[in-house]
């Protein structure tokens, strides 16, 4: 059974901005699925409305059985509990320490604060940071920073990892361990999504969706959902 | 219950954490909360200082019936019965005492010092009189009663004067009244100002504290994990200011007492003005509180609401 599904999703921006249009997508559980295309092809959408960040004009979106459209604000907080979100913009606060920040999914849910931190403390030390743990993250890279952001993204141990352009200004040899990270998320179970126009990336990639203009590209490697319109070419 | 008292535990730390971080713009939120709660917890102290003096002065107001001179004795205490009979008709509860012209000089030389004046005249100027005592005039319905009990009094045969200060209760309570609903309004008004100094005090740290909402939002915060600190915060505000308020008022009786006590000495009285008691002052703390908490609990339901991740 499909994790996450996408059917004949549209989504529209005022002004008639269409970000999404008419896209059928099927990710099973498990799976490592890396998103391509140019700017503005759709790439952050899908995974914001995974997320539930934006929601649909029309068609479905579900999530883990969950239909993203008609999510309650209050189902919405549960729905990302089991998501591991790592954004384009840093998204770390700069006024805590990355330890803290680590911590900050473990406390919504109500951890304790010993097992929070030690929860936090073990995945800085999966992402190769644990000597960072006291500093604040201004004082580190943009690699170390999206490092850290990983680690809070995998310290609630989602189901989904949602990555939207994790590389983004960074050298090839941090892109590489993010990239590692991630894989070796992917390898305990999670699956993981990720957007990026990295070429060097995507060769080494298994499945690539490619999006353009709003909806699959006539070029993909993964199989369309079963029962669309739309094709895609393995 | 535990992960709930974590949550409202970790809550608190939150708020009094954000207070550390900001003492300086707290301490001038505090301050401005307190100067607009200072007045109407001055306003209440006087009122309830009025109204213990009032109901002091008010427990047994008096009228005295004095008869006509040439009234005889025999005469003068014929008038009992009649007086007693209108006066339960206006105050059921009252007390009539026949005061004779004897006891009255005696008092008189007592009370004046005028023992010399009063034996250089060689007789005794003063009627027999009665004193009617009366009760439950220390509100203004009760205290109108006594003009129709006066005139009463005044159409019994043999009755001189009948002499009764009912305007000065009358004024006071209505003074109090007044007083009691300037209070009120001032309290209204303020507590107003109270919740929007909160309300302001809010938007302001949701302003500042905008990134962290949105990280604690897209991690999965509920929207009462998100708003608990802001409420604790502005519950805090409240208080502080309140304590601070009653404070405020407390040592301003101080040197206010000292005028008073020499004001009162000119007319052979001892007054002074108390602090409002521990039950009133805890009264008053948990209201400063709940304006807090309503300032803060509408500014975040007015500027969180549709925030980012909402």
């Amino acid at each position: 059974m499909a994790l996450i599904t996408f059917h004949k999703v549209a989504k529209h921006y005022g002004a008639g901005v269409t970000a999404l249009s008419g896209l059928n997508l099927s990710i099973d559980k498990g799976e490592l699925i890396f998103l391509a295309g140019p700017s503005g092809a759709g790439k952050s959408t899908v995974l914001k409305l995974i997320a539930a960040i934006e929601r649909p004009t029309s068609g479905t979106v579900l999530v883990n059985g969950h239909d993203i459209g008609k999510l309650s604000a209050a189902g919405l907080p549960y729905l990302r509990r089991n998501l591991g979100l790592i954004l384009q913009q840093q998204s770390l606060l700069s006024d805590r320490t990355v330890l803290a920040n680590v911590i900050l999914p473990l406390s919504v849910c109500g951890a304790t604060r010993g097992d929070a931190e030690k929860r936090a403390r073990a995945a800085l030390d999966r992402v190769g940071l644990l000597d960072h743990a006291n500093v604040l993250p201004q004082s580190l890279s943009g690699g170390e920073q999206q490092r850290v952001a990983i680690a809070r993204a995998i310290v609630n141990r989602p189901q989904i990892i949602l990555a939207d352009e994790p590389t983004a200004n960074l050298d090839r040899v941090s892109a590489t361990r993010v990239i590692d990270a991630l894989k070796a998320f992917h390898a305990a179970g999670v699956t993981c999504l990720i957007s990026t126009h990295d070429e060097q990336i995507l060769e080494q990639a298994a499945r690539v969706i490619r999006l353009e203009n709003g909806s699959l590209a006539e070029k993909n490697t993964i199989p369309a959902p079963t029962g669309t319109e739309e094709g895609a070419i393995p | 219950m535990i992960a709930w008292l974590r949550h409202h535990m970790a809550a608190f730390a939150d708020a009094v954490q954000h207070i550390r971080r900001a003492k300086g713009s707290y301490c001038l939120n505090v301050l401005v909360i307190a100067v607009a709660l200072a007045l109407p917890f001055a306003g209440l102290t006087l009122t309830s200082n009025l109204q213990s003096v009032s109901g002091r002065i008010a427990v047994e107001p008096s009228i005295s019936v004095f008869l006509r001179t040439e009234t005889s004795r025999e005469q003068a205490l014929l008038l009992a019965p009649v007086l007693t009979k209108i006066v339960q008709q206006y105050a059921p509860a009252g007390r009539i005492a026949f005061v004779t012209r004897e006891v009255a000089l005696d008092a008189l030389q007592q009370k004046t010092g005028i023992a010399d004046t009063v034996a250089a005249l060689g007789i005794n100027p003063l009627p027999d009189a009665y004193l009617i005592t009366l009760d439950a005039l220390d509100t203004p319905t009760g205290a109108a009663r006594v003009d129709p009990l006066v005139a009463q009094l005044s159409a019994v045969p043999g009755v001189e004067q009948v002499q009764v200060d009912s305007a000065w209760v009358k004024r006071l309570a209505a003074m109090l009244e007044v007083l009691r609903l300037l209070v009120t309004l001032l309290a209204s008004t303020l507590a107003l100002v109270v919740v929007v100094v909160a309300f302001n005090t809010i938007r302001l740290q949701v302003m500042t504290q905008h990134a962290e909402i949105r990280v604690a939002r897209l991690v999965g915060a509920t929207d009462r994990f998100i708003y608990r600190p802001f409420y604790y915060f502005g519950a805090m505000l409240g208080t502080t200011a309140g304590a601070l308020a009653l404070g405020a008022v407390a040592l301003a009786l101080q040197p206010l007492n000292q005028a008073i006590a020499q004001f009162a000495k000119l007319y052979s009285t001892q007054f002074h003005l108390t602090a409002l008691s521990w039950q009133q002052s805890l009264l008053l703390l948990a209201a400063s509180a709940l304006l807090g908490l309503a300032g803060s609990a509408l500014s975040i339901r007015r500027h969180l609401a549709r925030s980012v991740g909402s």
